[in-house]
């Protein structure tokens, strides 16, 4: 039997990002990695081009972190009091696709860093490996303002990921980005509307749309995932049908929200009808990132190594 | 133990009242019938009620709003200070809301203007709702020897049809005796009640020559009244004043809760009285007895005629939103405490729903959206944003809760359509600003179409962003003062009011809000009926802005839908000119019955996509360019 | 596709009559267009504009039910490719699978182990729906006997997997009571099996090469008189299985393809525990009906079902949080206390900056039946009055040690009346929670 012709035709492809770059490129990156790309909806071959797979990064500190789950440390306490050591391990024992740099080091309220610590680590980063580097801020406007300029700086035309934007603080980071040739993550508080709205912000003052991935927050499975999901397929099902604005690759961030979750952080000593937390805690940072595959997510940033490795095997396997 | 009183003075106008010792300064001033500015109804919170105390002791609640400055000159919070004792008070300019005269607006001339081209449109027959008639009444004969009344009646008859008539017993009582005394020669005047007539006057000799009627526009605001000559329908005069209600609460729902918690008779006592005064300023500048005005016919949101009328509020505000009565009869004046005529009648426009009142019926009917075959939309920018979309075939309404920013409350300096109030503002190419006011004078504040335009000029001069977020770098204009960004539209020394005219970011903010709610909700409308903007035919703006509404500005803000500029046009307050068009006759005030029966309401509180919508207009124009075509080629 | 309401309205007498109990005929055009009300409470509409009405709403995809008395499932008859749209219906039912090769003694231990699939998140029992059990080698009447047993010592529905009618025949004898559900009718022995699903009045599965050769069979299935049919789309690849289950959904809603216009039954292929809930995750979000999965340790379960409450929910009814008094990091007697709604969403954001802040914090939710701080002001879902009763009723007072309690910026209006009639002392608050942080540090101070 004949069967009617479902393919859609998307009037607009998803930008292309690529983040790092190597020699060639300017910078000393071994290699770069590029996301979007893609005329269709998640995994839909049949309809059209997806060229590059969604990659994962993950997340280290520049300071040695204070709340992190022993299911976690038992990984990283060796290491972490160094960035960069954290990050070689990460890119060469647990095969992280990128690495994630968060300041957590200049929170006013936490260690207070200034813009020279935070640069350090930024570079120490750099040099131990060869990946492709996000710098994410503390989440303070006015310290990210102080701190990101001398981070920048000191990875001019490595072409870095630099996080984030947000409606009401754009301007400093947006300067920052034309100048050093970086890319930017642009966030918004879980609504499809003011997502769009930090890249119009944005783009007003002269950035690229193809220089910003879309930060639409993250929610842990069970802790709201169902309305960032939403957003995001919305969002994208916009940015193929024409919506420039809403073209861009999307990041989740999600280590640091499944990490909170009861059902990650509860042993089972607590509650014995969840089962073995070993399994258990890794598999909720897994199956959340699951979840945002199918909604549309370019780059995801995890935390547990067996979460890390366990997605990018499904990845390969959703990809041709 | 009785409190202690005291006497309290308020300045400039004199007027003295004594008080308990505890009592409020924003209470004093209630019972001097002094206006005094107030949003939040005495919380201290919105910080407009401000007075400078001239002479006495008080006793005040600190507060943030005041600067140091300002307390050193003597700066308080009317309803955060009370009296310790005998007190001289003045109210700043700032504060007051004056009784001076509005310009007549134009609407009389703008209607008149308008018919001609809504193609449909026929006009209704002359009939007005209460009306004078000369009769000679043939002498009594053993052969006709109807009863007085019955004899009345025949002759009323000759002159109308009139099926059904009936006589109130005061008429009854005297009707021998001034038939007889006047030798058959007398004045009836008929009101209509329902199905029936009543003669609810009988005077000797001809007195049809004077014969007055009201339009009054019941507002949350602002209330308006029209002096209507009945025999001619001729517009002889207006007045307008602040709804001195504020003072209980800007919003609607704030004085419904007042009404519900304290009884509802100052709320009754407050707008009654204002409506008195208003018409004894029309009636005593025109020369005119008070007995001639025989009746009046107000429109107002529901909640507003609950309020006047007495009835019991408390559901509006609660799902479902059941108001007591959408079409309340016509009744006597007087029984609500209204000064006309004792025996005049009082007639309200029949309400929509618990959010769409006769302010909104009254605006379909002046604009006709019922008789005509195009698409059209009616967008009344008052303090709840109401929308009309529809046609002759069907019409859908729904009200968004847009706030009062732009009738100038919740805004720093906003005023009503007032002498003094800044309408019109252009930002130069150096920066430089420009602005008018009505009447001419140095300003005092700024109206709603003033906010209009302040809003589109900062934002086409660069001072704010898409977001409507302050550049402190674009002009020297924008100050930081208290932690606040303000832009100064009028510096201190060009002012009535001894201070400068700024918009703060929380002002913007608030009229951002207004604009989007306004704008989600026809856009919501539009769609609810699976259409399009674009199908929209013709576009009415309604509201109390006085002579001027920039159209283009309100488009480059997004407050409207993109169609056509020559599709859209401003109309004024329509809802003053529906309740004169049914006045003045009979056949409207019944089709105003006939379109809130077919009017279908909507309700956006309960729309799951509102929000979305709403936030999505929180941007300038829009955050989605696509429905703004006009606007996208040039942005 | 629906109708919209102007549409609909224009079959309808427009007469306002208010007979349907609504005030006018667009206002019940469009509470039909919603689907929230039936043609019938209209007595006077005219039996053209019913036919009209009623061709356009028939649903694109069918209804199935599996099971019975207890349990019973019901899945299908969905309207939209993206939860947004509108919502999903019908949970996706998942089954677990077990084969026939099990010892006596090891049936009652993993029925038990099944059994025990549930638990309850955020006040909802959420648990597994169905148990498949798969014949391989045994003969039909030890299949029979096996699900005869399973059936006693279960209250899921069944789905009996094997491709000879006459295997599910000897188990149908034991179980077509509880209406379970048959796999598979293929191309060889479809008329075998539909002429059981006939006979036994049970729902049939059905399989083909690929969506084409599906297609023609269910089109042969339906001749033979079955209606209850649900696709397998079960290729070995998930790649491959997402792309039929997307491709059957839109045939059947976008193109009103009736062939494909069922419910689907998928199955997880992955060995691996990890893999194997990527697969199940994918189905579930992605337009599975049934999915039978092997994996049944506990782990695995709460995620997978967590992943199907979480997509099935309402998008268009918010959600909401248990409203009570929440305590954030480690507080004391002196911590701040904080007032909101149980929006969920407005609950996440004001806990997340209280988190930021470091200050160990009190947050009093308030039931305003899901709305955020300015609707549920609106609508009248909270007060003054409420608040200070849910205050009481949280006993707070035995928590705290001071008489402050910080409100929302938005409901400022609150203050007064929470202070006279309460005796709280009200500190407004910002009216966006980012600026909770700030607040906290600068604002705040115990009375």
């Amino acid at each position: 039997m004949t069967i009617p012709d479902v393919k859609q035709k998307w009037a607009n492809p998803i930008n292309t990002v690529t983040i790092g770059a190597a020699k060639e490129g300017g910078g000393t990156r071994t290699h770069t990695i590029s996301v979007g790309g893609s005329t269709t909806l998640p995994f839909l071959h049949f309809e059209g081009e997806i060229p590059h797979r969604p990659v994962v990064a993950m997340e280290i500190l520049d300071i040695v972190p204070e709340d992190w789950h022993p299911l976690l440390s038992k990984y990283f306490s060796d290491v972490w009091d160094n960035p960069g050591k954290w990050a070689k391990k990460c890119v060469e024992e647990f095969g992280a696709d990128l690495i994630c740099l968060r300041l957590a080091g200049c929170d006013p309220d936490g260690k207070n860093q200034g813009p020279e610590e935070a640069a350090t680590a930024v570079k120490s980063v750099l040099e131990t490996t060869g990946v492709p580097l996000i710098i994410w801020g503390c989440g303070n406007d006015d310290k990210d303002n102080e701190v990101l300029p001398k981070c920048s700086e000191v990875s001019a035309g490595e072409r870095c990921l630099l996080g984030s934007i947000t409606e009401d603080n754009y301007k400093t980071l947006v300067a920052l980005c034309k100048a050093d040739g970086h890319k930017l993550i642009a966030e918004s508080p879980v609504d499809i509307n003011i997502a769009k709205q930090v890249n119009i912000l944005a783009t007003d003052l002269g950035l690229d749309a193809e220089d910003i991935v879309i930060y639409p927050t993250s929610g842990a499975l069970g802790y709201g995932i169902e309305y960032v999901y939403s957003i995001m397929e919305r969002g994208r099902l916009a940015g193929l049908s024409g919506d420039k604005m809403w073209a861009m690759p999307i990041l989740c961030d999600i280590g640091k929200e499944v990490w909170k979750a009861k059902e990650a952080i509860v042993s089972q000593n607590e509650v014995p009808q969840w089962g073995s937390q070993e399994e258990r805690g890794p598999l909720w940072e897994a199956t959340t990132a699951y979840v945002y595959l199918l909604a549309g997510t370019d780059i995801l940033i995890m935390r547990h190594p067996k979460a890390v490795k366990e997605v990018k095997k499904y990845i390969n396997k959703l990809i041709v | 133990m009785e409190k202690k009183k005291v006497r309290v003075t308020f300045q400039p106008s004199g007027k003295t009242v004594k008080v308990d010792k505890d009592t409020t300064l924003l209470e004093a001033g209630a019972q001097a019938g002094v206006y005094i500015s107030s949003i939040c109804g005495g919380d201290g919170i919105c910080g407009k009620c401000r007075l400078i105390i001239k002479k006495g002791n008080i006793k005040a609640n600190p507060t943030t709003l005041l600067s140091r400055e300002e307390i050193r000159k003597g700066y308080v919070l009317a309803c955060q200070t009370t009296a310790e004792g005998d007190l001289e008070v003045e109210v700043p300019a700032e504060s007051r809301a004056e009784k001076e005269k509005i310009l007549v607006d134009k609407d009389a001339q703008r209607f008149r203007a308008l018919y001609p081209q809504a193609e449909e449109k026929t006009f209704f027959k002359y009939d007005p709702l209460v009306q004078k008639l000369y009769l000679e009444l043939p002498k009594t004969t053993l052969q006709d020897n109807l009863a007085d009344h019955l004899r009345l009646y025949r002759e009323i008859r000759r002159k109308r049809k009139i099926p059904i008539m009936q006589s109130g017993l005061k008429v009854l009582r005297i009707l021998p005796k001034i038939l007889r005394e006047s030798k058959g020669k007398v004045t009836a005047t008929i009101g209509i009640r329902g199905k029936t007539t009543e003669v609810i006057q009988i005077e000797e000799g001809d007195t049809t020559k004077e014969s007055y009627g009201l339009a009054v526009d019941v507002g949350t605001c602002t209330v308006v009244v029209h002096l209507v000559n009945l025999n001619n329908s001729q517009t002889i005069d207006a007045e307008a004043t602040y709804n001195s209600q504020r003072v209980y609460g800007e919003e609607v729902t704030r004085r419904i809760i007042y009404a519900e918690l304290k009884g509802p008779d100052k709320l009754r006592e407050a707008i009654v009285n204002d409506i008195n005064n208003l018409i004894s300023t029309l009636i005593s500048r025109n020369k005119i007895k008070l007995n001639d005005v025989m009746t009046l016919v107000c429109a107002g949101n529901t909640t507003m005629v609950h309020l006047l009328l007495g009835l019991d509020p408390s559901q509006i505000r609660r799902e479902p939103y059941i108001p007591a009565c959408t079409s309340p009869p016509p009744i006597r004046a007087a029984e609500v405490g209204i000064k006309i005529n004792p025996r005049g009648l009082l007639y309200t426009l029949p309400s929509i729903s618990g959010w769409v009142g006769g302010d909104i019926t009254a605006g379909i009917l002046a604009t006709g959206v019922n008789e005509t075959k195009s698409l059209t939309m009616l967008i009344d920018i008052g303090t709840n944003g109401e929308i009309v979309l529809g046609s002759k075939e069907w019409m859908v309404c729904c009200a968004a809760s847009a706030g009062p920013a732009f009738e100038g409350s919740g805004v720093k300096h906003g005023m009503r359509a007032a002498a003094g109030a800044i309408e019109k503002v252009e930002i130069l190419a150096d920066g430089k600003v420009k602005h008018s006011t009505i009447g001419g004078v140095k300003p005092k504040g700024i109206c709603g179409s003033g906010l209009i335009d302040v809003m589109a000029e900062l934002f086409k001069a660069g001072f704010i962003n898409r977001s409507a977020k302050l550049s402190p770098e674009a002009s020297s204009r924008i100050r930081e003062k208290n932690g606040e960004l303000e832009f100064i539209l009028v510096p201190a020394s060009e002012t009535q009011i001894g201070e400068a005219i700024v918009l703060t970011r929380a002002d913007i903010e608030n009229l951002i809000r207004a604009k989007a709610a306004i704008f989600a909700g026809a856009d919501i409308l539009v769609k609810s009926m699976d259409l399009e903007i674009k199908e929209i035919e013709q576009l009415y703006l309604a509201g109390g802005f006085g002579n001027y509404l920039n159209k283009e500005k309100a488009l480059v803000l997004g407050l409207i839908p993109d169609i056509s500029p020559d599709k859209v046009q401003f109309v004024g307050n329509t809802s003053i000119m529906g309740a004169k068009m049914a006045l003045l006759s009979r056949e409207a005030l019944e089709r105003s019955y006939e379109i809130t029966k077919k009017i279908t309401y909507y309700d956006l509180i309960t729309n799951p996509g509102y929000m979305d919508e709403f936030i999505s207009a929180k941007f300038i124009p829009h955050t989605d360019l696509a429905k703004f075509p006009s606007l996208a080629k040039k942005l | 596709m629906a109708l919209t309401g102007l549409e609909i309205y224009k079959n309808l007498p427009k007469t306002n009559c208010g007979d349907c109990n609504f005030p006018t005929c667009m206002a019940f055009a469009m509470q039909l267009a919603a689907k929230r009300v039936s043609l019938d409470q209209c007595p006077h509409v005219s039996e053209e504009a019913k036919a009209t009405l009623a061709e356009a709403s028939a649903p694109p995809m069918r209804l199935v039910k599996i099971g019975k008395d207890k349990n019973p499932l019901e899945i299908g008859q969905e309207t939209v490719l993206f939860r947004h749209q509108e919502k999903f219906h019908r949970p996706t039912g998942i089954a677990i699978k077990l084969k026939d090769n099990l010892r006596e003694g090891e049936i009652d231990k993993e029925v038990e182990e099944i059994n025990g699939l549930k638990f309850t998140r955020v006040g909802e029992e959420i648990s597994i729906n169905l148990i498949a059990i798969e014949h391989t080698g045994v003969s039909a009447e030890e299949y029979a006997r096996l699900v005869g047993k399973v059936k006693e010592k279960s209250n899921f529905p069944l789905i009996l997997i094997s491709p000879k009618p006459e295997v599910i025949e000897a188990a149908l004898g034991v179980s077509s009571e509880g209406n379970p559900l048959i796999y598979v009718a293929n191309k060889e022995n479809y008329e075998g099996m539909a002429s059981l699903a006939k006979k036994y009045r049970c729902p049939l599965c059905v399989e083909g090469k690929d969506l084409e050769e599906l297609a023609e069979r269910t089109a042969e299935i339906k001749k033979l008189g079955v209606e209850d049919i649900v696709l397998s789309i079960d290729s070995d690849r998930a790649m491959d299985t997402l792309q039929d289950l997307t491709r059957s959904r839109r045939l059947a809603l976008e193109k009103k393809f009736r062939p494909l216009g069922y419910p689907t039954i998928t199955f997880t292929t992955e060995k691996d525990s990890f893999q194997e809930v990527g697969q199940a995750t994918t189905y579930i979000c992605k337009y599975g009906g049934i999915l039978v999965i092997e994996g049944k340790k506990k782990w695995q379960i709460l995620p997978l079902l967590t992943v199907r409450q979480n997509i099935y929910t309402d998008p268009q009814v918010p959600n909401a949080v248990e409203a009570k008094l929440y305590e954030i990091g480690g507080v004391s007697s002196n911590s701040p206390l904080i007032v909101t709604t149980n929006f969920s969403l407005t609950y996440f954001t004001v806990e997340g900056e209280v988190t930021n802040s470091k200050i160990p914090t009190y947050i009093s939710v308030v039931e305003t039946e899901g709305l955020g701080v300015l609707n549920a002001y609106a609508g009248d879902k909270w007060s003054a009055e409420k608040i200070g009763k849910t205050l009481e009723e949280q006993k707070v007072k035995e928590k705290v040690g001071h008489n402050s309690v910080i409100i929302p910026g938005l409901v400022a209006v609150f203050r007064a009346e929470l202070e006279e009639d309460f005796g709280w002392k009200v500190l407004v608050g910002p009216e966006e929670a980012a600026r909770i942080p700030a607040f906290l540090k600068n604002e705040w101070k115990v009375n």
